[in-house]
């Protein structure tokens, strides 16, 4: 219902940095994830826009009003916390209805929005129960009904299922979903849960050490990553060192292969880089070997196999390189492949396996960007 | 039950439990034969603080209703219908209810913002309740006399405002039992979340503090207000060094010269002591949402 701008946002906290020039704008009825690892800065952010912290430099506006200076009461944003916080002392309704009281509604008008409210999140049922007296899930509720009963032009959703177990998680983002399109409510909403943010995002803002690293659709976040962070911190990620051959090219070499790649272009020749693919792209090639076509192949040993489901994942130990290797590059770190678990018995623990590296679908980021920790195979 | 403490003046330990044994009582009524055996020691234990505490009580009794030779009630009807009785109880009242009214509406708010907002000051404000254990009533009220006396150029104590000197007092006397039982009832919630929560539904700070803060720690209020009242209900060097002629100091008085009479309105006046518990407790058990509840997955 709104448009939220948030222009060079500063926030230090003594000597810590906890957000750097952090300039976004959200369009109206868009929901946009900020997704990083704890510290971040991705709440800090959020309770800047809130109104819970002031920042140093940079400014909040809404619908083209600043509202940088207002206290949380006169901001009309609803916001959802991690532990619900909702009213102890208030029944379902009574906490739905709490906004509308503040803000001095008639009693009729009251009671259809709080009734209308429980009944669009299936809480009618529970309307006179107690917080202490519901499940995770419907407390979950209660807290999104109270904050979407104002008619919030911003809402601001805090992890707000951290605190709920997996499946009610899975339930629950979707109904989030559901409901800010329905209600088309301006959206953000803070987690370190790449599945949540990928899943139910217009967009997705990745951060890291209070600034923001890349902005996307999940899509492009999750498929053409442009930084290694979002590469290590989105899915899992495989990590291949190669030697630029030519940067004006794009052209990398590994194991005596040179094949062009996408990414490579511009980076400098002769240094060692990164050429990331996720464990899903990779292709066994068997005993049978098979055409390369440009592409380069890795092998290794078997170490673990992890059963996924549909699939299962195996880690393999790259083998001592060719001797006659002259480019002498470091070991792949441990290889995630992801094969389908009707065929995973070809390759037990302890088994050789090359793989093949679908060139035209990696990526190949300059080397001394290592991958943070937490995201890669 | 005699002396300063005749009106059932209660510390900081025992009221609470006091309150908790008056909750108690129905619950453990319901669930006879269920329990695990109680061990012979807590047995043992149980009955020899029962005659310490009842004891006195019984004795306090038989000579209260007594005429020195056989069982009589003329005491306690002659204590009743006492005009200084009344007066000093309706005098001790209206302190002690003023004095907890004034606890509340002055060490709530300031618990709260020191909760919310100033953390920092947490130890200072700790310190300073705790202050009226190390600094005695007779001390209190000597430096009181000798700032607000005749001799002061404040000179309250002969003015109108001379009852502020034994309301402060009172109030001060009852600071580490009010801070202490109203800051344990604030820990107990997330009151910084249930702020942020309350302010994003555009409450201000006064509508949040009376309509989400004052009910969840409602526990914490009851037993501040017990603590306070009673605390008031029985201070004795107070109210007699200012000249106040309350209850406990009128109690001293009529022990003296009716020594069976005093007696009789001691009970009476533990009775007064025992029936606030109990209906405060009461109430407090029928206050929704008094259980603490934080979220999280149930």
């Amino acid at each position: 219902m709104s448009r939220l701008e948030l222009i060079g946002i500063n926030k230090r906290f003594g000597d810590q940095i906890a957000v750097s020039d952090f300039s976004l704008t959200v369009e109206d009825g868009e929901l946009v994830s900020f997704l990083g690892p704890s510290g971040c800065g991705k709440t800090t952010t959020l309770r800047m826009t809130a109104g819970f912290e002031s920042p140093d430099s940079g400014a909040v506006i809404v619908d083209g009003v600043d509202v940088t200076d207002l206290p949380p009461n006169k901001r009309g944003m609803g916001m959802v916390f991690q532990g619900y916080a909702l009213f102890p002392n208030m029944t379902a309704a009574e906490n739905v209805e709490f906004g509308l009281a503040v803000r001095k509604r008639p009693a009729a008008e009251r009671q259809t929005r709080v009734a209308e409210l429980l009944d669009l999140f299936g809480l009618a049922r529970v309307a006179e129960s107690y917080p202490h007296q519901m499940s995770g899930g419907q407390q979950q509720r209660v807290a999104l009904a109270r904050a979407v009963a104002i008619q919030p032009g911003v809402l601001l959703l805090d992890e707000p299922l951290s605190a709920v177990d997996a499946k009610v998680r899975e339930e629950l983002r979707t109904e989030i979903r559901r409901m800010q399109v329905q209600l088309h409510i301006t959206t953000i909403l803070v987690t370190h849960d790449q599945s949540e943010a990928l899943s139910i995002s217009d967009r997705v803002v990745v951060m890291s050490r209070g600034a923001i690293e890349e902005v996307g659709t999940p899509t492009q976040i999750y498929a053409e990553p442009r930084s290694a962070f979002t590469a290590g911190f989105i899915g899992a990620m495989n990590e291949i060192p190669v030697r630029i051959v030519s940067g004006a090219g794009g052209v990398v070499e590994r194991g005596g292969r040179r094949v062009t790649a996408p990414g490579a272009a511009g980076l400098v020749d002769g240094d060692l880089a990164m050429l990331l693919i996720r464990p899903e792209l990779l292709e066994p090639l068997g005993s049978t070997g098979g055409s390369l076509n440009g592409d380069l192949t890795v092998t290794g040993r078997v170490e673990v196999q992890t059963f996924l489901g549909a699939t299962t994942r195996l880690l393999l130990a790259e083998l001592p390189a060719n001797p006659d290797d002259r480019s002498v590059l470091p070991a792949a770190r441990r290889l995630a492949v992801d094969v389908p678990s009707a065929t995973a018995g070809r390759w037990p623990a302890g088994s050789e396996l090359a793989v093949r590296i679908p060139v035209a679908a990696s990526r190949v980021i300059a080397d001394g960007t290592a991958i943070q920790p937490g995201g890669h195979a | 039950m005699s002396g300063t403490s005749i009106a059932g003046e209660a510390t900081e330990e025992t009221l609470p439990a006091m309150i908790v044994a008056a909750e108690k009582a129905g619950k453990a009524r319901r669930r006879v034969n269920r329990g695990p055996r109680v061990p012979v020691w807590a047995i043992v234990v149980l009955t020899l603080s029962a005659v310490y505490f009842l004891l006195p009580l019984y004795a306090t009794a038989v000579y209260g209703f007594s005429n020195g030779k056989h069982f009589t009630l003329q005491p306690l009807w002659d204590g009743l219908g006492d005009p200084g009785f009344q007066t000093s109880l309706r005098l001790s009242l209206f302190y002690s209810v003023l004095t907890t009214l004034l606890a509340l509406a002055v060490v709530a708010p300031t618990a709260y913002m020191v909760e919310l907002r100033f953390q920092r000051l947490r130890s200072t404000i700790e310190f300073l309740s705790i202050l009226p254990f190390v600094i005695p009533p007779i001390i209190l009220v000597v430096g009181l006399s000798s700032m607000y006396g005749i001799k002061s150029p404040v000179n309250l104590l002969a003015s109108s405002w001379a009852p502020v000197l034994l309301m402060g007092g009172y109030f001060i006397l009852t600071l580490p039992f009010t801070f202490r039982a109203i800051d344990n009832a604030l820990r107990a919630v997330d009151v910084r979340t249930l702020t942020e929560a309350s302010s994003s539904l555009g409450a201000g700070t006064i509508r949040t503090f009376m309509k989400v803060i004052v009910p969840s720690i409602s526990l914490g209020l009851v037993s501040a207000a017990l603590l306070a009242f009673t605390t008031a209900m029985g201070e004795f060097t107070l109210a007699a060094l200012l000249g106040y002629p309350t209850f406990p100091v009128y109690l001293l008085n009529v022990n003296g010269w009716q020594p069976h009479m005093g007696e009789a309105l001691v009970l009476v006046s533990f009775l007064i002591t025992w029936a606030g518990v109990i209906a405060l407790a009461a109430v407090a058990r029928r206050t929704p949402g008094t259980q603490v509840v934080r979220g999280g997955p149930m």
